[in-house]
């Protein structure tokens, strides 16, 4: 007897093959896996919006009206709010979403501006005053690196001041300077970026692996066979055009 | 001139993208079915981290721990936040796991599920509390960190939140000894320092994936986290230090080989792009 959790574990595991099999060609079982997915993800999402308003205010509204309007009366607020985002819908009453949105951007400004100031502004300049002498090598180089590379990179992005050679004269030490920060600046970015392309491949290396240990390798009959059809999809026009 | 379409047909093979992905699949494939054994290291970094809970928390502490990663990056993420789990359940710690993603919910359960000995012999509501998926982003962190009785009513099973024992002994930000953010997103953590860290002082330790970890390094430089585990290399050296293996182990020959066939395509796609520039020069710079 095929049991749900089994049959879900097989269309998963096809599932996963479908949606891989991209890699090699767009073919019918992946648009299928697509449709599926966003269709699954999407109602997913309404599904839980609405459980969590249900779970958090609906419910405890009906069941338990005495200790909601004395400690929780406050959600009825933000769900005024956004029953008023929906008027969106409406030609002659859209103008009262307004409100919704302009309380919704306030709120998130205002709560990221009283702290971004301190948390991404000065923690990080004061986190480059690092001392640039002492015993220890391996910290001095990395002490080094740190400030010349932050001053080389926010150097390469001074995109109004900056010394300019003139013509036929003869340039000036603050364009030295500013030259060789600039190219301090350039190859600290390009080893960032190749540190970030290294890290890229081991998530995206990583979900392959974990998703054929949690997915595939369980549910190999099915993996075969969603691989020979997703073959099939992906030969059957390319043997056709020849 | 056989020779020329020789290197022809083969050039066109290397460069084929179907050649490398299938290359790549059988580099992860092979090493899980017979497995290498490539022993592996524990960084200072991950060590770093185990120090810090080890020394610092006690048992009866309080950890909050956001959950905040969506089914594709488990392999990732779920090492590090099971081996954590294993270690502050054995420091004698009490967690309150919350998610500012629907997609938290899932992940939590199908954690629960997979490291169900973790689980064993811990009681909810006493030991442990999942809040659920808390909607509002930043907002709903800012309003967790000053009173989560006030944000949330009750948990994700429907329970009501001053009724569970733990719910009794936390509240606010500054009840927790140290928050735990493992997140998929760069967002997350930014939210959790601005809101959590930089007005009340919270510790906080970061799980990040390998992708995000270049990211979210700042924060961790300027000591606005205690730490950080970056993807599933750090889960499994994790898995090693609390002594209770599973996936992120698993997954490490596999990524060592398929890490390997990247390096030496790296290798021959710079070989091939400085052979034809040279070639080009001496043929008048064509």
């Amino acid at each position: 007897m095929i049991s749900w959790d089994i049959l879900g574990a097989w269309l998963s595991a096809a599932m996963v093959v479908w949606i891989y099999s991209f890699a090699y060609r767009d073919n019918l079982f992946y648009k299928l896996a697509e449709h599926m997915f966003v269709g699954a993800a999407a109602g997913y999402s309404i599904a839980l919006a609405l459980d969590s308003l249900n779970r958090v205010m609906i419910k405890p509204a009906i069941t338990t009206p005495e200790t909601f309007w004395t400690t929780s009366w406050h959600y009825v607020v933000p769900a005024i709010l956004g029953v008023l985002m929906f008027a969106k819908y409406s030609r002659k009453y859209y103008w009262l979403a307004r409100y919704a949105v302009a309380v919704n951007i306030a709120v998130g400004t205002g709560l990221a501006l009283r702290t971004v100031p301190i948390a991404n502004i000065t923690r990080q300049i004061t986190a480059t005053i690092v001392p640039l002498w002492g015993s220890d090598p391996v910290t001095v180089l990395n002490n080094w690196l740190l400030v010349l590379i932050t001053i080389g990179a926010l150097t390469y992005f001074l995109f109004t001041i900056f010394p300019r050679r003139a013509e036929g004269a003869r340039p000036s030490p603050l364009y030295y300077v500013y030259r060789t920060l600039y190219y301090i600046g350039i190859y600290g970015m390009m080893v960032g970026f190749g540190a970030l392309f290294a890290n890229t491949i081991m998530t995206r290396v990583g979900f392959l692996i974990s998703i054929y240990l949690i997915y595939l390798q369980p549910q190999y009959w099915a993996t075969i066979v969603a691989a020979i059809l997703a073959a099939i999809a992906i030969l059957l026009p390319l043997i056709r055009k020849k | 001139m056989i020779n020329m379409s020789r290197s022809i047909s083969l050039g066109k093979i290397l460069e084929s993208r179907e050649l490398l992905y299938t290359l790549l699949l059988i580099s992860v494939i092979l090493p899980i079915i017979h497995p290498l054994g490539i022993p592996i290291a524990v960084s200072a970094r991950t060590k770093a981290v185990y120090d810090y809970i080890e020394n610092n928390l006690k048992p009866g502490c309080h950890v909050y721990f956001e959950i905040y990663y969506e089914v594709a990056a488990r392999g990732e993420l779920e090492p590090n936040v099971v081996a954590l789990t294993k270690h502050l359940f054995d420091k004698g710690c009490k967690i309150v796991y919350g998610s500012l993603a629907s997609f938290g919910v899932i992940v939590f359960e199908l954690m629960k599920t997979t490291a169900a000995d973790v689980f064993q012999g811990r009681e909810y509501g006493k030991d442990y509390v999942f809040l659920g998926y808390v909607a509002g982003g930043e907002s709903a962190a800012a309003s967790l960190a000053k009173s989560i009785k006030g944000t949330v009513s009750v948990d994700n099973y429907g329970n009501r939140i001053e009724n569970l024992p733990l719910m009794q002994e936390v509240d606010k930000a500054t009840d927790f000894d140290l928050v735990i953010i493992a997140s998929s997103g760069t967002d997350t953590f930014a939210y959790y320092v601005r809101q959590w860290y930089t007005p009340y002082n919270v510790p906080l330790l970061f799980a990040a994936l390998s992708i995000i970890a270049p990211s979210i390094e700042p924060y961790v430089g300027a000591k606005q986290a205690v730490g950080m585990l970056v993807g599933q290399r750090a889960g499994a050296e994790y898995e090693t230090l609390v002594g209770r293996l599973g996936l992120g182990m698993a997954s490490m020959d596999a990524q060592s080989t398929s890490h390997m066939l990247v390096l030496v395509f790296i290798v021959i796609g710079n070989v091939v792009y400085w052979s034809q520039r040279l070639s080009s020069k001496r043929g008048g710079g064509k």
